[in-house]
């Protein structure tokens, strides 16, 4: 736990001392959702803008953690950095805990800012229970996304390598997630792969408590989903990155 | 007992076999030199005796403990200076030292890393991020990373690759403080004069140990050319490097008023270990 607290404090200090990297990972989802509010606004009044919305900032907040996360984790193994590590007695399991609590602050602070510009400037009008479940949905997802990162960038022995799984794995949840058209639309097969995107379930949840009168129980099984999909994600990270060549 | 004890150490990637066969012990305090041009598995022996790589067959023992299976005990023991920097850019030099010493549960942790860094000549630079640094003050936040935790033994790969002669001189003279004080190093290095400073020495080709012993010793599979001026004309001939070859060279002249000069011009360790590495290709 001491070596994961190390870790996590490193990282932290890290992401401070970057203030490029820090615009980077807060502004660029802050412009992104209110260039999508000036192309929205070209769209018919009927248009229901709440659909797309709080979906598209929890996107973004997901994209994000994923990459930013993937391309530290690598530049660690470029940078001759993890193997020090290793040699100086840390752990996989307390690299990949302590990169999490690290970007957990930066995680927990996209989605309460990706979340606040998108309900403010849509002029979306909720209760403190729904916002505060989108919060959480999108918090969720954004811990997620970082476990994704972790996982992904085992596979890779370069930043360039990290590339090739936005195409693979982030846009292909975009068209299959919900976020553009409803699944039920979509072949069969097509539905069933949706469900193997972190951005279905997190969309599940959002388009429930985005509706007038839900209940916990309507978005529990897709919460738990996430949970799982973080957990099972950790394990395989920890199970796929090396101490020993 | 030995610092480090290697047997039979082999490293096969897929049919390719890097490291081949190694063996080789190193005494508590001694500067152990592993020579070897680029691509002979110097880093592959090095990564093998820090843990860091899973040998195909063979023994390696640090302080007697097993790289792998004794890792958590051994790492509080070892130190390990990689070839590039491996460092975190973004943060002080004192920020880097500092986390690697923690790692270690370093008592005084400030004051060791406030040393450290007086050591290595950086105090008035512990501060600033090291993406301001050089290549050559890199190397040395790297040398206080791995000096923080005062291990026993320290393992250097190619620590003076890149640095201009003055740093360079400054290393060795750590590294002789260091030995003295009864730390081992195991170096690794394609400098011959560098080489020239260890106790002993390794040479490594292609995975192979073709030699081991001291410096002057495998001076002595040298040649010496020496040519004698003896009233009017140059003799010229070509002995073995050992001293004994010389004065038995010398011997026929003896003192004689007709010896006007002596030139002896022995092979430099290069091109003793240069002909080493061409008797084992051709053998």
């Amino acid at each position: 736990m001491r070596r994961t607290v190390l870790v996590a404090r490193r990282v932290v200090r890290q992401l401070l001392r970057n203030p490029r990297f820090l615009v980077l990972s807060v502004a660029a989802p802050l412009v992104i959702v209110y260039l999508l509010k000036i192309f929205f606004d070209t769209l018919p009044e009927a248009f229901d803008v709440a659909r797309y919305a709080v979906p598209v900032a929890a996107f973004l907040v997901h994209f994000l953690a994923f990459l930013l996360c993937a391309i530290s984790l690598v530049q660690e193994r470029t940078m001759g950095t993890m193997e020090r590590m290793f040699v100086n007695g840390f752990r996989r399991t307390e690299i990949i805990a302590g990169y999490v609590l690290g970007f957990l602050g930066l995680a927990t602070f996209q989605a309460v800012a990706g979340l606040a510009e998108a309900i403010w400037l849509f002029e979306l009008d909720y209760d403190g229970e729904t916002l505060g479940m989108l919060f959480v949905v999108v918090w969720l997802l954004a811990i997620a996304s970082v476990m994704l990162g972790i996982f992904i960038s085992t596979f890779a022995r370069h930043e360039g390598q990290v590339f090739p799984f936005v195409p693979l794995i982030i846009l292909p949840s975009v068209f299959l997630s919900g976020l553009l058209v409803d699944v039920d639309e979509l072949p069969r097969w097509a539905d069933w792969l949706g469900h193997a995107f972190l951005l279905f379930w997190a969309n599940d949840v959002i388009q429930d408590v985005i509706e007038s009168g839900w209940t916990f129980e309507d978005v529990q099984g897709s919460l738990a989903v996430l949970v799982a999909y973080s957990v099972a994600l950790l394990v395989l990270a920890s199970l796929t990155l090396r101490e020993v060549e | 007992m030995n610092s480090i004890e290697v047997s039979g150490l082999t490293k096969r990637y897929g049919r390719v076999e890097a490291l081949g066969g190694a063996d080789l012990s190193v005494g508590r305090g001694e500067v152990f030199g592993l020579v070897g041009p680029n691509g002979a598995a110097k880093t592959t022996l090095i990564k093998g005796l820090v843990g860091a790589l899973r040998p195909s067959s063979g023994t390696a023992r640090v302080m007697g403990l097993n790289p792998l299976e004794d890792r958590a005990e051994l790492r509080q023991r070892i130190g390990y200076m990689p070839q590039g920097a491996a460092l975190y850019e973004d943060l002080s030099a004192g920020d880097n030292v500092g986390f690697f010493g923690a790692a270690h549960r370093t008592p005084d942790l400030k004051k060791k890393v406030d040393e450290v860094m007086h050591f290595t000549e950086l105090s008035g630079r512990a501060d600033d991020p090291v993406h301001t640094f050089s290549g050559g003050m890199k190397r040395r936040v790297s040398l206080a990373c791995v000096l923080v935790h005062r291990p026993e033994v320290i393992f250097l790969d190619e620590p003076t690759a890149a640095v201009d002669p003055q740093l360079r001189s400054r290393f060795w003279k750590t590294f002789r403080e260091l030995a003295r004080d009864g730390t081992t190093l195991f170096i690794s290095t394609h400098l011959m004069d560098e080489a020239m400073l260890c106790d002993r020495i390794a040479i490594l080709r292609s995975g192979m140990i073709i030699a081991s012993d001291t410096p002057r010793s495998i001076l002595e599979n040298g040649r010496t050319r020496l040519t004698v001026e003896q009233d009017g004309t140059e003799e010229e001939q070509t002995i073995g490097g050992h001293p004994e070859d010389l004065a038995a060279a010398l011997r026929p002249y003896g003192l004689q008023p007709g010896v006007t000069a002596i030139d002896v011009e022995t092979d430099s360790l290069e091109a003793v270990v240069l002909s080493l590495i061409e008797k084992e290709e051709i053998g």
